[in-house]
């Protein structure tokens, strides 16, 4: 498809017929020059140099420059009315869309592109995060993603390099921890605050920690979903999320309302909200004033056992046969009452 | 003479209305709380007006219903201290001899059948049963209902433990409900399509010659004694 967007594009453009390297030179024969400067509407001297190693390098190095910068085919080039490099910015983000329609579409559902609508030039458009002339695979290497977006976002890009899984990815190196994008998404980021997300959020850690295969690997355990949901939060949140709405001011606890959020640490980790000396003050968040036995009411993510919770197992297995045995056994005495009846007959 | 005797006194009759009406609001609200990852409950918590709504109605009609059974057992109390209330529910020894006689009826080994009182051992069974199932989830309702209150006398575990006994009861109260109450009340040839008496507060003579054959016994030999004693 992008090929094919890319084949028209070139196509459609008449004063590109010049191959791309060609195009290249030509336009570096003046924009090489470090010292190539024009000022914008505002009086700023704005660079114009472009590094042809740089671009070669990138991965559009086999686009001609014209396919971005169109209208630049009269030497000088016309007057553009931009009062600084910023707006200049703002309208090249235009020029992405021609090939990258899909990722397009995608951005407008974002946050990103609500504060550009909203009139806030510093809110990212696509150069922002993936460079221009420079341009690259964006998740290469994988710690790349969270380097793009700690640029702008410094608080939770430092705690998160600290997090466990921040420093599984950063000096374990493995690829299958999660980064930035795999919890925000990526063109499509969602505002964190926003209630359908909010009640997303035991979906989100689902997706790898009910995954057998991988939580094998680090050892955790994939039951961490199922008892949550078992319990009388999970339930609620379920319940809501099928609702589609919470009632103002009322959330209920979620993953990270008790581990964190870009924060997290491993449950054992005597920094972790949620390790059992520290349960109590997490549980005081919402619970104001609860004592130290109240942390007991929530399982730990434990499945009950005889050993784990024994008066919560023993009602399991007590209703477990209490109730077959019951109805059972009244089922038994209206049939043989109605077979009697039929006999008397 | 009238063909029919009072059973059941207004004071008894208005019980019976009251727990019939919490316990349906109850079982409607809470049965899609249990199986939360059911479609129907979902589609019915939505009917509702989603799951704030119903938990509210449940703990109103939890907090009434707890009230019913609080005023029951102290009005019980009361009466039987004064010796105002016959002990027509207690179980005896009899209605275990009943139920044997009764199972050996049902399945040919024998044309006997058992005589019963005023109230033969199934209807004790399920007046127990309710009584104990209260017990239960008024307890257990009261424990999730105040979590944080509870837990400063209590283990915290008896929260979860309080939860899954309170569902489970709730439940296993639904089904013996639609399975045996409704059987007993309606679908049983001998009284379908409905019998009437816990609503108007009488039974018919005929029915109690045949379903309480020694209570009938005792108030004929009272008419006789020309005593207006029923029971």
């Amino acid at each position: 498809m992008h090929l094919f967007l890319l084949a028209t594009a070139l196509l459609l453009a008449p004063q590109n017929t010049a191959p791309a390297a060609q195009d290249a030179e030509t336009c570096l024969a003046c924009h090489s020059n470090p010292q190539l400067v024009t000022t914008t509407g505002d009086g700023t001297a704005t660079r114009l140099h472009v590094d042809g190693a740089t671009f070669a390098k990138s991965v559009h190095a086999k686009l001609a420059c014209a396919d971005c910068h169109t209208g630049m085919s009269t030497v000088p080039h016309e007057p553009r009315p931009f009062r600084t490099q910023r707006e200049l910015t703002l309208a090249y983000d235009e020029q992405c869309r021609r090939c990258h329609f899909a990722n397009y579409t995608k951005t407008l559902d974002s946050v990103h592109q609500a504060s550009v609508a909203r009139g806030d030039r510093t809110a990212p458009v696509c150069v922002d995060c993936h460079g221009s002339h420079d341009i690259q695979r964006p998740s290469e290497p994988r710690t790349r993603i969270s380097q793009t977006c700690a640029r702008c976002h410094q608080g939770v890009a430092t705690a998160y390099v600290k997090s466990v899984h921040g420093r599984a990815l950063t000096t374990e190196a493995a690829t299958d921890v999660p980064v930035c994008t795999d919890c925000h998404q990526t063109h499509d980021i969602g505002g964190p605050h926003q209630q359908q997300w909010e009640l997303r959020t035991p979906e989100l850690c689902g997706r790898c920690h009910s995954n057998a295969a991988l939580m094998k690997k680090y050892g955790l355990s994939t039951a961490v979903l199922s008892t949550y949901l078992a319990d009388f939060h999970g339930k609620t949140a379920s319940l809501r999320e099928n609702q589609g709405t919470t009632p103002t001011g009322k959330v209920v606890a979620r993953c990270t309302d008790c581990h964190g959020v870009h924060d997290i640490q491993k449950a054992d980790d005597p920094d972790s909200p949620v390790m059992k000396a520290n349960l109590q003050k997490t549980c005081r968040k919402c619970h104001e004033d609860v004592n130290a036995n109240f942390p007991g009411a929530w399982l730990s993510h434990y499945e009950p056992s005889w050993k784990k919770a024994p008066i919560v197992y023993g009602v399991k297995v007590a209703y477990s046969v209490l109730i077959p045995f019951m109805i059972g056994g009244l089922g038994l005495q209206i049939l043989l009452h109605l077979w009697r009846l039929m006999v008397n007959r | 003479m009238k063909d029919s005797v009072v059973r059941f006194t207004p004071i008894q009759r208005i019980e019976h209305s009251t727990v019939m009406s919490l316990f349906a609001v109850l079982a409607l609200t809470g049965l899609p709380q249990k199986f939360y990852d059911h479609g129907w409950a979902q589609r019915l918590m939505g009917l509702l007006g989603g799951v704030d709504t119903a938990r509210f109605v449940h703990r109103t009609a939890g907090v009434l219903f707890s009230l019913v059974v609080v005023v029951h057992i102290s009005r019980l109390v009361v009466l039987v201290a004064q010796g105002r209330t016959s002990l027509a529910l207690v179980p005896t020894r009899q209605d275990f001899r009943d139920a044997i006689v009764t199972l050996r009826y049902y399945l040919g080994l024998s044309d006997h059948q058992a005589r019963f009182d005023k109230f033969d051992y199934r209807q004790k069974f399920e007046y127990w049963g309710l009584v104990l199932g209260a017990a239960i989830v008024v307890g257990t309702g009261f424990i999730l209902l105040y979590p944080a209150t509870l837990t400063r006398f209590l283990p915290g575990e008896f929260v979860p433990a309080s939860q899954l006994a309170h569902s489970n009861e709730g439940l296993m109260a639904f089904l013996v409900v639609i399975v045996w109450h409704i059987y007993n009340a309606h679908l049983n040839p001998d009284v379908f399509p409905f019998d009437t008496s816990i609503f108007t507060g009488r039974i018919s003579r005929h029915r109690l010659r045949h379903e309480h054959p020694l209570e009938f016994e005792r108030l004929e030999r009272n008419e006789r004694n020309k005593s207006s004693k029923i029971a």
